[in-house]
């Protein structure tokens, strides 16, 4: 289900503006895609992505260490920790196992908000993360940084006097410190009540040395529509400020609650946690 | 390459279960990168099986089916020892040549159609844009009689009402398991051409809301109101694979014929297409009260 009523197209993109839909110029969600294996990407995603690789090949488990990561965290909100409402902000493309799959597969009835603000990306959710019949999908054209869109929107969806898990999947890194990304977070875990969680993953300034890192921030700067910033694990903490960290706190994607029978042969460039509000 | 077939489940060989074309071009994109990687010119594996290089090259591209004895010495010549490899290529070659259930409208359907039926039917995904007519998965039985019948004035009857039903049968697709994702995005055009009268039309507008429903299906309009790209290009579809080594196809009918494009820059460009048409379209939500709203002045 969905409540678009009117017949436009997508209203407001929000504060920051979308991207332009320009494909000689790589984009993270089609980059991503194409770490995936999938088949959303054009030419300039794969150059790009490729050139990263040779500076630091552990860009390719990275991406399938986050996917998997978006995986646990959801399974485990849905199973072990009674969640039945998410809000994804930063879908992406569509690719296996995304939120909804996931928390629906253990819940049906449950309820997934995915925000994103691209409004291509958007399309592909809406036209390929379709709930099942018992739950519901929703999906909000937002800049993260305008969360006041996207706390009213999800209200349209989510109650937001139940418990609801906050997913922000590879997307903070993408926010400058001078959009005050902490702010962000603070304000969306300020609108869901006690007993919420905040799941998240985050490029991390510690896992690449230090030369490699000037060099993929070279590489990325004027070639990609976002730019990254690596943050420290202490920044990355600071996101979950007021919550209660779950086992095993912040750690390295590959390292949170693996799979019994996972092997982990790599090393990925993320930290994540999962925090509940108490 | 998945060794799953389409509906998850394993068969025997590890084959997957697919029709004739898609092996076949599952199977020539495989030869191809196995002669590139040995470094072996068309003209000299034509040689090696008593042929042209451009046998070679529509072997390739799966045009044409495969002799076992052919198969096994391109193999050996591409340097091809492990057994197993050997015996999967071999496998899907006798599958392919099976026949498919459209066969026997053989005398009604062109190759160039046949193809596409074969590539949709083993599709994981297809993506159409459509400016006249409703997507012949779509159609009701009384909209494709009547557009068959301007395709084809001449014809007996008979003829008209076997090609309504080779329609239908193809339609199967979207309730069979494991049917392939449709996201379909249309011109207004295609909701105001009454084609067979207004009744015809209101009934075909509902048939395409029953359609919206199926949670694998996807309908956005582009509304005339908007979107200079539902403007700036023609129909077309594109099919998309399970199998990550398979690029995606996509189809243009014309009148005479079709044209399929598989090379990544020219497919892309429709893929760019695609995007922005989804992007500018109405929402899928939105789309269905404006099929509605067009059923209601119909």
């Amino acid at each position: 289900m969905t409540s678009d009523e009117a017949w436009e197209t997508d209203g407001d993109p929000g504060s920051a503006g979308p991207p332009e839909f320009d494909t000689s110029v790589a984009h993270q969600a089609r980059m991503y895609d194409y770490l995936l294996g999938g088949k959303d990407n054009y030419a300039a995603d794969r150059a790009q992505t490729e050139a990263a690789l040779k500076v630091y090949p552990e860009w390719a488990f990275t991406a399938r260490a986050n996917r998997a990561f978006l995986g646990r965290a959801v399974r485990y909100l849905a199973a072990g920790a009674g969640i039945r409402q998410f809000l994804d902000i930063g879908t992406g493309i569509p690719t296996a196992g995304n939120t909804h799959q996931v928390a629906q597969a253990i819940v049906p009835e449950s309820r997934v908000v995915y925000v994103d603000y691209d409004p291509i990306v958007l399309a592909h959710a809406r036209a390929l993360l379709t709930s099942s019949d018992a739950g519901a999908t929703e999906y909000i054209d937002s800049d993260l940084r305008d969360t006041s869109t996207i706390l009213e929107q999800a209200g349209r969806l989510l109650d937001f006097s139940k418990p609801v898990a906050v997913t922000l999947v590879a997307i903070l890194h993408a926010i400058p410190d001078a959009d005050d990304p902490h702010a962000i977070v603070a304000r969306l875990m300020d609108a869901v009540p006690k007993g919420s969680y905040l799941a998240l993953s985050h490029l991390g300034r510690e896992f690449l040395p230090p030369e490699t890192l000037r060099q993929m921030q070279d590489l990325s700067r004027g070639n990609i529509q976002q730019e990254f910033a690596y943050r420290s694990r202490d920044e990355v903490a600071i996101f979950f400020a007021g919550l209660d960290l779950v086992e095993p706190g912040i750690v390295p994607l590959q390292d949170w609650r693996p799979e019994p029978e996972a092997a982990n042969p790599g090393k990925s460039a993320m930290w994540c946690a999962v925090g509940r509000k108490p | 390459m998945s060794t799953e077939g389409p509906d998850g489940e394993e068969p025997d060989s590890g084959i997957p279960q697919a029709g004739g074309v898609i092996l076949r071009l599952l199977l020539g994109t495989q030869l191809r990168r196995l002669r590139e990687a040995a470094g072996v010119t068309p003209e000299r594996a034509g040689y090696e099986i008593r042929a042209s290089r451009s046998k070679i090259s529509r072997m390739e591209t799966g045009h044409v089916g495969f002799k076992t004895r052919d198969i096994n010495d391109l193999l050996s010549l591409y340097g091809t020892t492990d057994e197993q490899v050997r015996a999967r290529l071999l496998a899907m070659a006798q599958q392919a040549s099976r026949p498919d259930w459209w066969s026997q409208y053989g005398d009604i359907l062109p190759g160039w159609f046949e193809s596409y039926l074969g590539l949709e039917s083993v599709s994981s995904t297809i993506r159409t844009f459509e400016l006249q007519f409703v997507h012949g998965l779509f159609q009701t039985q009384e909209y494709a009689r009547a557009v068959t019948r301007l395709g084809h004035r001449a014809a007996p009857l008979s003829e008209i009402e076997r090609r309504v039903v080779l329609r239908m049968r193809r339609q199967e697709l979207l309730t069979r398991a494991a049917a392939p994702r449709i996201w379909s995005v249309m011109d207004e055009a295609v909701l105001r051409r009454p084609f067979g009268g207004p009744a015809v039309m209101r009934a075909q507008l509902h048939h395409l809301l029953d359609a919206a429903a199926l949670p694998h299906v996807t309908l956005q309009v582009v509304p005339f109101a908007s979107g200079g790209h539902a403007a700036a290009s023609g129909a077309f579809t594109v099919l998309r694979f399970d199998e990550p080594d398979l690029p995606d196809v996509v189809y243009i009918e014309q009148l005479t014929g079709a044209v399929y494009l598989d090379q990544r820059p020219d497919v892309e460009h429709y893929l760019e297409v695609a995007d922005q048409l989804g992007g500018e379209a109405l929402t899928p939500a939105a789309s269905k009260s404006f099929i509605e709203q067009v059923a209601k002045e119909t």
